[in-house]
């Protein structure tokens, strides 16, 4: 499983309700960094560097949470399953 | 088509639209509007707007935009809350209340789309769903 992203408002309740999952994912064994988007510019505008492919998966928009794999260019976004989660990092 | 700024000549209400309101809905006056430069309605309402809008009040304005509509502010409080927070928080830090489980994409117009209340009325978390939602979950069906 490569290094993964996902991006998430810290104000966000999807974003909240998915935290416990994505640790739990990541005490597993997954690389997944947490990245701010609203207080933080800088992961802001990384964020929006994946725009065409987050965009594509996500309704036309940039919506957090939002899960980005850098190597194959998937995103997922939105609150899912731990399972979901779990088989989409997989690959 | 091209948003302008009109002004009621009779009590002095700023309107921003394609097309000025038939009725003043302050005076009540019939065709009262006038169009004028955006320096104008910048320099009126400038002094007189509020110089704060606080969350109370927000949270009251959402109440009553929503009071009469198929929808209704959610009633989880600590989910309403923490949004709340954010579209505070966005306002002081980007200029405009945007949807904190949004990002906004540096595109005025585009962004304009996701500040709250948007037009969640078309979105697929909505349109056609039983218990739709507006995407953050602020307002969901009655």
């Amino acid at each position: 499983m490569g290094k993964l992203i996902m991006f998430h408002g810290r104000e966000c309740p999807h974003c909240r309700a998915m935290m416990p999952l994505v640790d739990k994912l990541i005490a597993e064994g997954a690389a997944i960094e947490k990245l701010e988007v609203w207080h933080d510019e800088k992961n802001a505008d990384l964020m929006r560097s994946y725009r065409p492919v987050i965009t594509a998966k996500c309704g036309g928009q940039l919506r957090v949470p939002t899960f980005i794999n850098p190597e194959t260019s998937d995103a997922a976004c939105g609150e899912m399953p731990y399972e979901k989660l779990k088989a989409w990092a997989q690959g | 088509m091209k948003k302008k700024y009109w002004r009621c000549f009779v009590c002095n209400d700023i309107h921003w639209g394609v097309r000025p309101p038939q009725i003043c809905p302050t005076c009540g006056i019939v065709h009262a509007y006038v169009e004028i430069s955006a320096r104008e309605a910048k320099g009126i309402l400038g002094p007189q707007a509020e110089p704060d809008f606080a969350v109370d009040d927000f949270r009251r304005a959402i109440a009553a935009f929503a009071e009469t509509t198929e929808f209704k502010v959610n009633p989880d409080t600590e989910r309403v809350d923490l949004l709340l927070s954010g579209i505070a928080a966005n306002e002081q830090n980007h200029g405009l209340r945007y949807c904190p489980c949004r990002l906004r994409s540096k595109e005025f117009e585009e962004d304009l789309k996701i500040v709250c209340p948007c037009n969640f009325l078309i979105h697929e978390t909505y349109k056609g769903v039983e218990k739709g939602e507006c995407w953050c979950g602020l307002f969901i069906k009655r």
